[in-house]
């Protein structure tokens, strides 16, 4: 597997595409500004998000119990599971159960976190994700790159050439109203035909029992309706205290995402239609885990909008696969090293720190200090990637030594304006992509002696 | 022990200081004036909107919007499936929110939870008397009301996957048409 350096710099090597990349997720980016500042108590709604998630942090097991209760009233069977592979297991037992080989799938973060896709057709299951952009790079075998716009990374162009590959649609097409109605026709079908609906969760209300599912598309509303058995996954942490809570977290979910003032659907499962069974399956996979890091607890709070991914610099031009992670993006780099430390040790410094993600984040997780105490975390383990340490130890050594300090300035500026070539090299990472700047003539501290002593 | 115990011991085992209840949130209400700022969102949502007195009196504008084809109503049935020929649905609305063009639409209001989503086209009646500003007021109004399926529903069904463009008509409807009434 490519480490996150590795893998951008092959995401990088079209420029075009890049820049494309780059400028369209800042556009999203701007929209949720606009958005944003429609609303005059912007700031006061993130602070309600923020301190409802941190007061279900602090009763998670009391909510929990009180929503399954609920739910179980409204005749909806819950399961619970400790890890991905439970939950995966839950879920085939359950389409077991009805004996069906194909399912419609809407978006769950989740069920990519579990890997289920991939389980379900081992054992012979043909999962069919239904948002059009999960079935583009369904169709491609890869995975979504972004957790709001999953084929961000592929151009009309290639998504014309899968749909004339997979669809049948004349080559060359690649209009995106034309491929959209042709996904429209293939997917109905599939709707009309699928007994078994998997959906995600974006909030399960401990009042009520009931759970809210976000879509544009109606995809999960078009699965769950259909089918005879509707099975619903989320992680632990999506539980809200109270029904009115919904009136926050919309306000602010899609605001953040698109731009978009809600999304077209926000749908609220309470209880199975007539004959129908509905399954919710609770997921702990590493939650209880970082709910007990006080550093990354409040990372929990997330409601999966991608704000901190659109505004990222690092994001934009690296690209989701570069992550090697489902979540990707400045909360993935926190979310991923709480699975395995060893196997995304690169993440946490895929990332300027510069805190854009912070700011824009609608229930004000530190993403940006979290990193950097991942950083920490890390190095004092011992796991860091071998460049950073013996730089960042020789920083150290330097920083601390105020004569090594003035020495190593002096003799840097010279040597750059002596001999540029040896900056300016393909061997030096910073070069790569920039210029780098004219050495000044004097330090600060040189500056400094001659005009103000 | 099953999962389910192991789960809750691991939460409750951890020690998070208690965080209070922040309470209801009350929204600051700002726009001109909630009949204006839900025409305003709309128009955001791509929807058309027909202003009438009465609900008989948009047929003839809906029979403009629509021609040649055939608008229906339906009392509840159980048979989703039956839908997927249907052009054009009418349906009444419980309410509706002005800051974002979300309509309330429940099992109450519904022939069949499927029904707003595989109609080609959709027609949903709303009387003005039942805008509310925003969507805090909105959940105030639905209290603790049980139903076993309601949605917030703002336009029609769209995407913007394939390079950001934005599609009208993904999976739900293709169309969406808001009768406005003034009763
Ligand atoms: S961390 Fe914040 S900004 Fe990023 S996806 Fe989660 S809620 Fe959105």
């Amino acid at each position: 597997m490519l480490n996150h350096a590795e893998a951008s710099e092959k995401f990088i090597t079209n420029q075009e595409r890049t820049d494309w990349h780059d400028d369209t997720l800042w556009f999203v980016r701007s929209k949720r500004d606009k958005a944003s500042k429609l609303l005059p108590e912007w700031e006061a709604l993130r602070e309600q998000a923020s301190q409802i998630k941190e007061h279900m942090l602090s009763n998670l097991p009391q909510y929990l119990l009180e929503f399954e209760a609920k739910a179980q009233a409204n005749g909806i069977q819950v399961h619970w599971a400790k890890d991905a592979h439970e939950h995966n297991e839950i879920v085939y037992s359950i389409i077991q159960k009805h004996g069906d080989k194909a399912l419609v799938k809407s978006k769950s973060m989740l069920t990519e976190e579990c890997h289920l896709n991939a389980y379900l057709e081992q054992k012979g299951i043909d999962v069919v994700d239904t948002d059009l952009g999960e079935r583009i790079v369904q169709f491609r075998k890869e995975v979504p790159s972004h957790i709001v716009l999953p084929a961000i990374h592929l151009k009309k162009e290639d998504v014309g050439e899968t749909f004339h590959q997979h669809l049948g649609t004349p080559k060359g097409n690649k209009d995106p109203q034309f491929l959209t109605e042709a996904a429209r026709i293939h997917l109905r079908e599939k709707f009309l035909g699928a007994k078994v609906a998997i959906t995600g969760v974006n909030f399960a209300v401990a009042e009520t029992g009931e759970f809210v599912v976000c879509t544009n598309e109606g995809n999960a509303d078009m699965g769950a309706h259909l089918s005879d058995v509707h099975i619903a996954c989320m992680g632990i942490e999506k539980i809200i205290p109270k029904r009115q809570d919904l009136g926050v977290f919309l306000r602010l979910l899609a605001r953040s995402a698109t731009g978009q003032l809600i999304t077209t659907y926000s749908s609220h499962f309470a209880k199975p239609r007539a004959g129908q069974e509905m399954h919710i399956v609770l997921v702990d996979n590493g939650r209880s885990r970082q709910l007990a890091r006080d550093e990354f607890r409040n990372s929990l709070k997330c409601i999966r909008c991608a704000a901190c991914f659109n505004t990222c610099p690092v994001y934009r031009r690296s690209g989701g696969h570069s992550y090697h992670q489902p979540v990707a993006g400045p909360i993935g780099s926190i979310l991923a090293p709480n699975f395995d430390k060893k196997a995304n040790v690169d993440l946490p410094f895929a990332s300027t720190l510069c805190g854009s993600c912070s700011n824009v984040c609608p229930v004000k997780i530190n993403i940006h200090e979290q990193l950097w105490f991942w950083r920490q975390d890390l190095m004092k383990e011992g796991l860091a990637p071998a460049g950073k340490v013996l730089g960042m130890k020789l920083m150290a050594w330097m920083m601390s030594n105020p004569s090594v300090f003035r020495l190593a300035g002096g003799i840097g500026r010279k040597v750059m304006s002596w001999f540029p070539f040896l900056v300016n090299n393909g061997m030096n990472p910073w070069f790569k992509q920039r210029e780098m700047p004219a050495p000044p003539k004097q330090s600060f501290q040189e500056w400094y002696k001659s005009n103000r002593s | 022990m099953s999962s389910r115990e192991e789960i809750i011991r691991a939460l409750q085992e951890v020690k998070v200081p208690d965080k209070a209840y922040p309470g209801a949130f009350t929204a600051q209400v700002v726009g001109v004036d909630t009949l204006t700022d839900f025409l305003h969102s709309m128009v955001v949502v791509s929807t058309t909107v027909i202003q009438v007195k009465e609900a008989a009196d948009a047929s003839q504008a809906l029979d403009k919007h629509f021609p040649n084809m055939q608008r229906v109503r339906l009392n509840p049935l159980a048979d989703g499936l039956s839908l997927a020929d249907i052009d054009v649905l009418e349906i009444d609305g419980d309410f509706a929110v002005a800051e974002n063009g979300a309509i309330w639409l429940d099992d109450s209001n519904l022939p069949h939870r499927v029904a707003p989503f595989i109609c080609q086209h959709l027609v949903i009646y709303v009387s003005q008397k039942n805008l509310l500003p925003t969507l805090q007021e909105a959940y105030i109004r639905l209290g603790d009301k049980q139903t076993g399926f309601g949605v917030f529903l703002s336009g029609p069904s769209k995407t913007a996957d394939i390079e950001q463009s934005l599609v009208i008509g993904a999976h739900g409807a293709r169309s969406l048409v808001v009768v406005l009434t003034e009763c």
